[in-house]
């Protein structure tokens, strides 16, 4: 490679700032309010497929049916499917590092949602562990309403 | 210029528009998308099992989310499907059915559906634009996508008086046509006598810009499937004919704040080297209507001589003499245009959708009156780009 | 633009009473006091999923206090004002935690003004976040050169080998001729104005996430030794928007604008504020 003249190369430092809006919809509105005012998490049923979806959709991505309606109340209690241990610290972070990520499919879902997992040592976790959800004391109005999930004693 | 004849012909076969607002709390961005996919694939009488390909397009960084296309799945119908996913600013609209069109004309894939949407209300458009810019330099200067060069230079070439009324008759035009369009977003009920008052009273935003002159900021969806020729005849009995498209991008460096005519603009370009390679010689006897990618009135009174050819104030007479409304000489977007509904990543792809629905005549209220055999459609965005495409009635040229 | 729909603070926390739900004040207890400064001062207590609002000048024991005017409070209220962007444009400010405040929005139902469209049957959720990200530009090596001009106040622009064409900033190719670009010349620093954006509105800078004071004026000037579109971008001395005349050339015929020139920043990094403004060159 040819080298060239770096000497007016320099760093200037910058930022990207900028606010904006989500709006969750009817659908992720009731999972949330759901959620938060009544300590239920709740799913939708696809009747052609017979798939239960938590976090919950409007539309089955599969069969294409309109299943806004089809709410099932779910346990509050799941299996780990899947974890990963994050090992690094980062603002955007919901945790200090080290804590458990993991999907949890609930006891009556099809679908696995993504949470974390807390009161094990992350180096004992293992797949197939029985879960229970912990509700937050405060609201954010989002999934953590869930503040965490624990090992069922 | 790289031009190639298509590979076999590309027919729209089925169009889906959500009504536009200015905020729709009640649906998230894939189930906003998902009312307009239904409705295309009504629209054709197919199902998501018909379709091979999706192309999904917006524009990053107004909604701040990322990857849109992935979790848009869940309404987009992408589901284990091929996907793509486009992002070219405010052209992105033309860029999907551009792409669409090749996508089916290649051979690749004989149903593509083009997916375009945009929830402004989600995030900031005027900051999320700014970010386009250099930013060592222009994000300092840059005034989002408001500007009012247009208006400026239009009151140098033909005097202040003559130009603001322009602008506001072609402005009053725009909402006459929108009180016509059950999707717009933006429907005042102008009226002429309207015309001195909202000259002075609009509040200001860039010089002459003012706020009635500016396109809205929108929440919305559009979709369009394209089909190949055999598909498209046994889809529809009214399929609509894509004859051709042509992109026209120039260097990232804006060149504002001058004042220097004539200035060589991706419109005319884009026009000239369309018009030429399809043997059209007078624009404005061939095409039957426009849908324009008109950000602002003052925006689209000057397009309008670049996108036909016009020389001197051949365009401002156009205006003048109502020759844009829906029963004139050139109706300019029946539909109300992008002042009157503008979700970005989706404006573009309106275009071509609302000519697309001329062609077929079932456009409604807003169907203009006399037949529509040959429609153009324009995009408009980054640095002064230009999508143009090309609608027909017939097989025949 | 005053769509307030008639209302006032007063009636806004007159209604407080009505669109309380207890069932979202469960677990909350905090005193939040609002100063609209023109309009009066109210205190609002909750603890155990009741509430009581008193209109009184003493805001002491409040856990939260937000200050504010009437026109931007009853904006946020009927929603006609971004909350968070009037508090990051200084026209709201909250004395303690701000997440207490957001607290509101759990126990009391949207305001609705008369004439607005009514609520909708369902509470619907909408997040406000706001991106920040730190950012890393390289200047490379042709940018870099321009900007450390600035330092020693030269303005320099680069010269396409083919067309001719200066481009200031600099870019390393002329994307027309599609060559590298080689030559070097000085602009400047004086100049022609040619056109100005006259800003009423400001959209936030998203390097700095700041909204820049209105109005404000940006501008195209034709530095001396430039030609055609050769012109450069920047920004004119705030009291001076409506003292200068903008230049045109329409098809060969040139009308002269105001004569413009720099002025420098005292502390100069390498960057656009190197030079302040332009302002008249009398
Ligand atoms: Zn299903």
């Amino acid at each position: 490679m040819a080298t060239f003249d770096t000497s007016d190369c320099y760093v200037v430092e910058g930022k990207l700032a900028l606010p904006y809006t989500y709006f969750a919809g009817r659908v992720g509105s009731t999972f949330i309010t759901t959620l938060r005012d009544q300590r239920k998490i709740m799913g939708v049923k696809c009747n052609a497929c017979g798939k239960v979806f938590v976090p919950p959709r409007q539309t089955c991505e599969r069969c294409m049916e309109d299943i806004r309606n089809n709410w099932v109340a779910l346990s509050d209690t799941g299996e780990v499917v899947n974890f990963t241990v994050v090992r690094y610290d980062d603002k955007h972070l919901p945790r200090k590092a080290p804590f458990v990520l993991a999907m949890i499919k609930l006891d009556g879902a099809d679908t696995p949602m993504a949470h974390i997992v807390e009161g094990i040592d992350p180096e004992n976790m293992t797949e197939g562990l029985k879960v229970k959800a912990v509700f937050a004391d405060q609201t954010t109005n989002t999934i953590l309403d869930i503040d965490h999930f624990e090992p069922v004693k | 210029m790289a031009y190639r004849k298509k590979n076999r012909n590309v027919g729209i076969v089925g169009i889906g528009e959500t009504k536009f607002s200015s905020h729709r709390e009640d649906v998230n961005q894939p189930e906003m998308i998902h009312e307009a996919v239904r409705q295309a694939l009504d629209d054709a009488g197919l199902t998501m099992n018909d379709v091979d390909c999706v192309v999904h397009g917006n524009m990053e960084l107004f909604e701040m989310v990322h990857q849109p296309d992935m979790w848009h799945t869940l309404g987009s119908g992408a589901f284990g499907r091929d996907s793509f996913r486009l992002t070219t600013g405010g052209t992105t609209g033309g860029t999907l059915a551009g792409a669409a069109d090749n996508l089916v004309a290649s051979g690749m894939y004989d149903v593509v559906m083009a997916i375009g949407f945009e929830k402004l209300q989600e995030g900031h458009t005027t900051g999320g634009i700014t970010n386009m810019a250099d930013p060592l330099w222009a994000r300092k200067l840059q005034s989002g996508a408001l500007t009012a060069q247009a208006a400026v230079k239009l009151i140098t070439e033909f005097g202040e008086e003559r130009a603001r009324r322009a602008a506001m008759t072609y402005r009053i035009i725009m909402d006459k046509h929108a009180c016509k369009n059950p999707n717009s977003h933006r429907a005042f009920g102008l009226e002429w006598d309207q015309m001195d008052d909202l000259m002075t009273t609009s509040p200001p935003l860039i010089g002459e810009l003012r706020l009635i002159h500016m396109c809205s900021q929108s929440d919305g969806a559009c979709v369009v499937i394209f089909a190949s020729e055999e598909k498209a005849k046994q889809i529809t009995d009214k399929p609509v004919w894509v004859r051709d498209h042509i992109t026209v991008h120039r260097e990232e460096t804006l060149n504002l704040c001058n004042n220097y005519y004539p200035t060589e603009t991706t419109h005319k370009f884009a026009a000239e080297q369309l018009y030429a390679r399809n043997n059209i010689t007078n624009p404005l006897e061939y095409f039957d209507v426009f849908e324009m990618y008109d950000p602002s009135a003052w925006w689209g009174l000057d397009w309008i001589r670049d996108f036909f050819l016009l020389e001197g104030d051949e365009h401002i007479k156009l205006v003048e003499n109502h020759e844009i409304m829906m029963d004139g000489k050139m109706p300019i977007n029946p539909s109300g245009g992008v002042i009157a509904a503008n979700p970005i990543g989706a404006t573009a792809l309106v275009r071509v959708a609302e000519a697309a629905k001329q062609v077929r005549g079932n456009a409604g209220p807003h169907q203009i009156p006399r037949p529509v055999n040959h429609a153009l459609a324009s995009s408009f965005g980054g640095t002064m780009w230009t999508v143009l495409m090309m609608l027909e009635k017939e097989l025949n040229w | 633009m005053s769509q307030d729909y008639g209302v006032t603070p007063n009636d806004i926390f007159n209604s407080m009473k009505d669109r309380f739900r207890a069932e979202g004040a469960a677990g909350i207890s905090s005193v939040f006091g609002y100063d609209i400064t023109d309009a009066g001062r109210w205190k609002l207590t909750v603890k155990d999923g009741a509430m009581s609002i008193d209109k009184t000048d003493d805001l002491s024991g409040c856990d939260v206090k937000l200050i504010t005017d009437s026109a931007t409070y009853v904006g946020i209220n009927i929603g006609k004002i971004d909350g968070m962007q009037a508090l990051s444009a200084g026209k709201l400010k909250v004395e303690g935690d701000i997440n207490t405040f957001a607290l509101t929005s759990r126990f009391f139902v949207k305001f609705v003004a008369p004439g607005q469209d009514a609520a909708p049957e369902q509470e619907l959720l909408v997040l406000k976040k706001v991106i920040s990200v730190k950012q890393r530009f390289a200047t490379g090596p042709v940018m870099g050169k321009f900007l450390k001009g600035l330092k020693v106040q030269k303005i320099l622009a680069i010269k396409c080998p083919e067309c001719g064409r200066l481009q200031s900033p600099p870019r390393e190719a002329c994307a027309i001729c599609r060559v590298k670009n080689t030559d070097w010349v000085e602009i400047g620093p004086n100049g022609e104005m040619r056109m100005m954006e006259y800003c009423y509105y400001a959209s936030p800078d998203p390097l700095t996430g700041e909204t820049r004071e209105t109005p404000y004026g940006a501008i195209g000037i034709l530095l001396d030794g430039c030609r055609d579109e050769e012109v450069f971008w920047h920004l004119l001395r705030p009291d001076q928007l409506d003292q200068v005349k903008m230049g045109s050339v329409l098809n060969g015929k040139v009308t002269h604008g105001s004569r413009l020139r720099p002025v420098w920043a005292d502390n100069r990094t390498g960057g656009i504020s190197d030079i302040k403004y332009f302002e008249i060159d009398a």
